[in-house]
């Protein structure tokens, strides 16, 4: 006699897929890390445990340089970007319609709408001008561009974090005599504060993953982390590559993890 | 200072606005206008307007005799973008739908755990993932190592550089994409729903063909341009896997900035993608605009 | 038609097992309007969901025309459900939701689309075929459920509280109209409510149930007049409860007596209903007693008058407000109270029954 009776969330076939498939999405990742503690010269033979390569890329000089090009610059876009778009977000979200909001809106969320290399290449074309008619060439069009394109994925979870806010509860402040300026500081933006979490987050990876935009606009000997794997792609494929993927790796997982917590958390 | 509301929100979405508009809007209407110019002789342009570049989007001049012929090579590598990018989403249609119904069907405690395992190859570099399915299918990679090592083949497999390795390079990176919005769709699905249908004879297979698709439909709709519109303009992941031999239009556009030296046909080209974009977002939003399930039987 | 044969079901394991059922054995024949009546947690609607498939018996046998179906799946049991929520298919119309179960069945377009049609005449709801099932008002919405799960003619027609979404109008009109549904059908229906007047007004016979125990099954009749024990008395209609003491074949309270029978000696419960309860004189074969008018509650058709025995013991008595005539009650009045001993049933206090 079935104990369990009919379930009817059951798909035949679909758990097999799905589990096959986790498998598939991680196998090669593993076996990437794995190559990374490889002491072995020749990828792929196994020689021993060690931390060689990240020794190796830890003393790189290259490689520090593109690693410090990438914090500042994520953390720059990402700062600036979340401003903005906490900014924007407050315009734009809970108002009765007026004039021009849609226009806003998708003009907020236009780089999501092109692909990037038309952005990076358009970029290019500007900037180079502006390298040729100054000759700066320091990292500020790469933080501007990033800063750019980060704004969008700012946005989204702040306004909807907002959307989301009771609004009830900052009548509540203005009844009690608070100014406006007084309730945005003590209400709406500790409540407001797990979104603009969510969105500064988001904006750093995205900055920090980014690939096409900065390989099109950097200058020469200027590299970011992922400009610079990808560069030793094509001269040398030491083990330092995957040691240098292992850790961007760790970053991601250590930044999903951390928001994960985050939102228990909060919940 | 006293504005009034409207003002007041203009004022404050100003600095997000006037950001993307120089850096993101203006520099498409630049690469528009670049595209009606001619190549210069070192690359960039010379200030001489010409259709040249539109014109060698599709066509090009045979060297010799100067007549007019459909450019091979172009269009090869248009129908590769996006004939790849079509496949792609099937592919990730395939292995992700399933995935998405697992992980909404597990119970609630164990949700958060195959949520997690999903999102973390959605946050991951696009780079590193493509490095490690590279690693997996080059000659001196895991699958030819294995295979060798069974004696199933005695010389690598040459997958690398093909369509082959552009389509699964693409299935990898794109698939955790395809996934989230479906989850969201069957997340919110009423089961109680399917408890009727079985209650009132469907098989599994009719329950989810008259009850569970249409209503999840929306949300496999919007894993599919997730998948479809990066897919098409596509860079990183083409160029490690296919090289220079199995290009796609992102790849075209960047050549034209390097070893191709002709600025404008690169524009055209980056416009021509974006209306490709553009076109398959307009089907989108069409598609998912009041559907009804249209009569049956 | 159906046998349920010692029917079990558990919840769990180890230490945190719960038992919905408690080998619950009783028959339905055909064309029965059945009724499974307790209060939430009675487990009457895990009973159902076993009857419908969708949960399997920890123990017993489910026997449907002399075949066990404890096995078989929902999708091939001939037994249909009207759910609580009605759970119609929100992108599909009237029509469609109707057609359901016999599209998925294979039938072909000539056999459904009469069949709808018939099925819409019944529930009149010709009008709305075309109508997305979400634009339904919540009576429309129950028909629509009706006729989607009638559209196969099963064996067993299942309706899971189905009325206690809508407002009490529109209850009191969908119950003719069930109970007209049934008649011209001619199907077997089993019914779950937790409301006794409900079930009062339209069931053949009624299962009373409550901790996974039937605790008596009769015609609603018969289940008011003489219910089986403390529970039944309790939760069917209104009941008075009086502690007496029987001696010999006769109970008493105080000085009052009268001869019962089936009254084993000792402390008793007995139950009376208030409208047995006789006002303002004696009776003989009664129990006489006084008793003070604590308050008097207008009905409308009746008035309850609220007594106090001088042991402490509350009485509720109802009297039909006549046109002419009648006597008055004060609060506050000492009144004489006769409780006839034909109206007097004997309910056991624990609700355990053989």
């Amino acid at each position: 006699m079935a104990e369990h009776g009919f379930d009817v969330k059951r798909l035949p076939g679909a758990a097999v897929l799905a589990v096959t498939t986790f498998i598939i999405l991680y196998i090669p990742m593993v076996i990437l890390v794995s190559y990374s503690f490889n002491s072995g010269k020749v990828i792929g033979n196994w020689e021993g445990f060690s931390l060689t390569w990240y020794g190796a890329a830890l003393q790189n000089a290259a490689f520090l340089d593109a690693a410090i090009n990438s914090l500042i610059l994520a953390t720059s876009a990402s700062v600036i970007s979340t401003l903005m778009a906490t900014m924007a977000a407050i315009a734009t979200t809970r108002a009765a319609k007026f004039r021009g909001e849609s226009t806003i809106h998708i003009i907020l969320n236009q780089p999501l709408m092109v692909p990037e290399i038309v952005l990076a290449i358009a970029l290019l074309i500007i900037i180079g001008q502006i390298k040729q008619a100054t000759g700066y060439t320091g990292l500020g069009f790469l933080i501007a561009a990033h800063t750019t394109f980060c704004i969008p994925f700012a946005y989204l979870p702040i306004r909807a974090r907002l959307e989301g806010m009771d609004l009830s509860l900052e009548t509540a402040a203005t009844d009690l005599y608070a100014t406006r300026f007084y309730t945005f500081r003590r209400v709406t933006l500790p409540l407001l504060a797990p979104g603009i979490m969510a969105g500064f987050m988001l904006a750093f990876v995205i900055s920090l993953d980014d690939v096409v935009m900065s390989d099109f606009l950097k200058s020469p000997g200027q590299e970011t982390l992922p400009t610079y794997l990808m560069g030793e792609l094509r001269r040398n494929l030491t083990s330092e590559i995957y040691a240098i993927s292992s850790l961007l790796l760790l970053i991601s997982v250590l930044i999903v993890a951390g928001s994960w917590v985050a939102t228990r958390k909060k919940n | 200072m006293i504005l009034s509301e409207t003002s007041r929100r203009w004022a404050l979405a100003m600095p997000a606005v006037v950001t993307i508009m120089l850096f993101s809007i203006l520099p498409l209407g630049v690469v528009l206008f670049y595209s009606f110019l001619s190549p210069g002789d070192f690359g960039n342009v010379k200030w001489i307007l010409s259709a040249d570049g539109w014109f060698s989007v599709l066509f090009e001049r045979d060297i010799f005799d100067d007549t007019l012929m459909v450019s091979d090579a172009h269009l090869t590598i248009l129908g590769r973008s996006v004939g790849l990018s079509f496949a792609t989403t099937l592919i990730t249609l395939v292995f992700g739908l399933p995935t998405a119904w697992f992980i909404a069907t597990r119970p609630a405690a164990q949700r958060g755990f195959w949520l997690f395992l999903i999102t973390i190859p959605f946050w991951t570099n696009l780079l590193v993932r493509t490095i490690a399915v590279q690693e997996m299918i080059r000659s001196e990679g895991v699958f030819n190592r294995v295979l060798m090592a069974l004696g199933i083949i005695h010389e690598p497999l040459q997958m690398m550089f093909t369509n082959f390795a552009v389509l699964l390079g693409m299935a990898y990176v794109f698939l955790p994409l395809m996934v989230l919005p479906v989850y969201a769709a069957i997340e919110k699905f009423d089961f109680r729903l399917t408890e009727a249908s079985y209650d009132l004879y469907a098989s599994r297979f009719y329950c989810l063909r008259r009850v569970i698709f249409p209503l999840v439909r929306p949300g496999i709709i919007a894993g599919s341009i997730l998948v479809f519109v990066p897919a098409l303009g596509a860079y990183v992941t083409p160029r490690i896997m296919g090289g220079g031999k199995s290009m796609m239009l992102g790849n075209l556009i960047d050549m034209q900035f390097g070893q191709g030296r002709n600025w404008p046909l690169g524009a055209a080209l980056a416009i021509t993608l974006t209306i490709l974009v553009l076109v398959a977002l307009i089907w989108y939003t069409r598609l998912t605009s009041g559907r009804t399930e249209r009569n049956h039987g | 038609m159906l046998d349920i044969r010692e029917i079990s079901k558990r919840f769990g394991y180890g230490n945190g097992v719960v038992t919905a059922l408690h080998d619950v054995s009783f028959s339905i024949a055909e064309g029965e309007f059945f009724t499974l009546l307790g209060p939430s947690g009675c487990g009457k609607t895990t009973l159902l969901r076993l009857i419908a498939g969708f949960s399997a018996p920890s123990g017993g046998a489910l026997v449907l025309d002399g075949k066990d179906i404890a096995g078989m799946p929902p999708n091939r049991r001939p037994v249909n459900t009207v759910f609580q929520n009605y759970a119609l298919f929100p992108h599909m119309t009237v029509a469609q939701n109707v057609a359901f179960a016999l599209e998925a069945q294979g039938r072909r377009r000539e056999e459904v689309v009469p069949a709808v049609d018939e099925m819409l005449k019944l529930v009149q709801l010709v009008q709305l075929k075309d109508r997305k099932s979400s634009e339904l008002s919540g009576g429309q919405q129950q028909r629509v459920a009706l006729a989607r799960a009638l559209v196969a003619r099963p064996r067993i027609l299942l309706l899971d509280e189905p009325l206690s979404a809508l407002d009490m109008k529109l209850r009191k009109e969908m119950q003719i109209e069930l109970k007209r549904l049934q008649r011209e059908t001619g199907l077997t229906f089993i019914f779950v409510t937790h409301d006794q007047e409900e079930a009062l007004t339209m069931s053949d016979r009624i299962a009373v149930m409550s901790g996974g125990r039937v605790q008596q099954i009769a015609s609603p009749r018969e289940l008011y007049d003489r219910p089986a024990n403390h529970f039944v008395a309790g939760f069917i209609g209104e009941s008075n409860f009086l502690a007496v003491q029987a001696n010999g074949g006769a109970v008493s309270i105080g000085t009052a007596t009268v001869t019962l029978a089936g009254a084993r000696d000792g402390p008793l419960t007995v139950m009376i209903r208030p409208e047995h309860v006789t006002l303002g004189t004696s009776l003989p074969d009664a129990l006489n007693l006084t008793a003070t008018v604590t308050q008097l509650v207008f009905f409308g058709t009746d008035t309850h008058v609220h007594l106090r025995l001088p042991d402490g013991t509350a009485l509720v008595a109802r009297i039909q407000n006549a046109l002419h005539g009648g006597r008055s009650f004060n609060e506050g009045e000492a009144i004489a109270v006769a409780l006839p001993a034909e109206a007097l049933r004997i309910t056991a206090k624990a609700e355990e029954q053989a």
